[in-house]
């Protein structure tokens, strides 16, 4: 299972705001265990899904220069329904504020108009080589990585 | 990728507090992901693993009759990330049990470090979730996971 | 010893904030929880929790808020207008809710907007003074 929470980015506007994506399917192995007579979307899934979303737009914003870019407080999260196989999740992600080293977003997801989640984020994000230079070339990495992320789902060309 | 986010509960006192532990280990393949040169355990994963100590916290205090279901998180902060090859220790502490819902307050370390506070609210969602369709049976605590809280050793002092 | 208004009014406030997540200047006393604040099902629970910390004591969910009992029943429910039967019945559930102005439009829509800070104020006074 790869853990890309997001399938294709319909709008971003740099510092401002995305719109997302993510098609839940019977194909990802953990719906088996959550739940088996239910399979549904775990929470925090959709959780991550709006993490990830806003993460792609702090890296477009902040043009790839951190590699980090990790959920730092999530507060007032509600889960409204359930997300089922062959629902497709519009994650709607407003940023607040991006800076450099940190983020903040108004984030929701719904499937067609009925509301699942919503949710307040702050991101933080940073280089590994901020704290030890040996890792610059970690940090080289998941960049590389993250850039192809996010062509994968059209955020970039 | 099992659903299993926590290992075994070292401490269970029934409808208080409970404490689980977690493995973090390069064979999950999410790690590889998240992220490819450095592995950190995801902090929505951090909350699963706290959600579910909660939640059998919770679902243990009514015997598994109600299906507990993650409603609210009402704040999740992280200080530090969790890598591979370490263990991760939850401590979930009841907050409120009513018969709708339920609060907890979670505390999550590696060794000495506290790496995350989470505060979070389940539904019972039979006496809670009007308009929404589920089952009648219990999916959340089902045969499955009956069978594995046998594995998560837990021994009530009711 | 009892409580000064201000200082239910200062605590009731905190709880809400906390719960719903808004602004220290958006839970007036005229704000209704649902429309203007924004709270849900879960959120009520949450705030009945914080309200039992808050000023120690017990409140069960149908003390403040009306339960399905009221909302889905045919009898105090007819036509879209809630009807005597049901307004006795959320005077007797409900007895700190401001019905004066609603009964002269029972509208169920209506039923929503009688929520607000001010409401819950007037419940935890008669509750603990």
């Amino acid at each position: 299972m790869r853990f890309i929470l997001l399938d294709r980015v319909l709008e971003l506007e740099s510092g401002k705001n995305i719109t997302a994506v993510k098609a839940v399917s019977l194909a990802e192995e953990y719906l088996a265990d959550h739940f088996p007579d239910f399979p549904v979307l775990p929470g925090v899934m959709m959780l991550e899904a709006l993490v990830q979303t806003a993460a792609t737009l702090v890296r477009v914003t902040n043009n790839f220069e951190q590699s980090m870019v990790i959920l730092q407080e999530a507060r007032n999260v509600k889960y409204k329904s359930f997300v089922k196989p062959g629902n497709l999740l519009t994650l709607k992600i407003e940023a607040k504020k991006i800076d450099n080293d940190s983020s903040t977003f108004k984030a929701s997801a719904f499937v067609e108009d009925t509301p699942m989640i919503e949710a307040r984020l702050k991101l933080k994000h940073y280089n590994l080589a901020d704290n030890d230079r040996t890792l610059k070339k970690n940090d080289l990495q998941i960049i590389e990585a993250m850039k192809n992320n996010a062509r994968l789902v059209g955020a970039i060309t | 990728m099992r659903w299993i986010w926590i290992d075994k509960f070292t401490e269970f006192e029934s409808g208080k507090r409970a404490v689980a532990v977690k493995s973090i280990t390069l064979a999950e393949e999410h790690l590889h992901d998240h992220f490819p040169g450095y592995p950190v355990m995801p902090n929505s994963l951090l909350t699963e693993a706290m959600a579910q100590t909660g939640g059998i916290l919770v679902g243990e205090a009514k015997d598994f009759k109600e299906k507990v279901i993650l409603a609210k998180i009402s704040k999740a902060t992280f200080y530090e990330v969790a890598r591979p090859g370490t263990q991760i220790t939850l401590e979930a502490v009841v907050e409120n049990i009513a018969k709708e819902a339920a609060s907890i307050k979670g505390t999550i370390r590696c060794g000495d470090i506290c790496i995350a506070e989470i505060a979070m609210m389940f539904s019972h969602i039979d006496q809670n979730m009007g308009g929404l369709d589920f089952p009648d049976d219990n999916f959340v605590f089902n045969d499955n996971f009956m069978s594995l809280l046998d594995t998560y050793n837990i021994n009530t002092s009711k | 010893m009892p409580m000064s208004q201000e200082d239910i009014t200062g605590k009731v406030q905190e709880a809400l904030i906390e719960a719903l997540g808004v602004d220290d200047d958006e839970a007036t006393l005229e704000a209704t929880l649902i429309d203007d604040l924004g709270a849900e099902s879960i959120d009520f629970l949450d705030i009945i929790f914080r309200l039992e910390k808050a000023f120690d004591i017990k409140i069960a969910r149908e003390e403040l808020f009306p339960g399905d009992d009221v909302i889905s029943n045919a009898d105090f429910i007819v036509d879209g207008k809630v009807t005597q039967a049901g307004i006795d019945e959320m005077k007797k559930q409900l007895p700190h809710l401001d019905l004066s102005d609603f009964e002269s439009d029972p509208d169920v829509n209506k039923i929503p907007d009688l929520f607000t800070v001010k409401m819950i104020v007037d419940f935890i006074n008669s509750k603990i003074n």
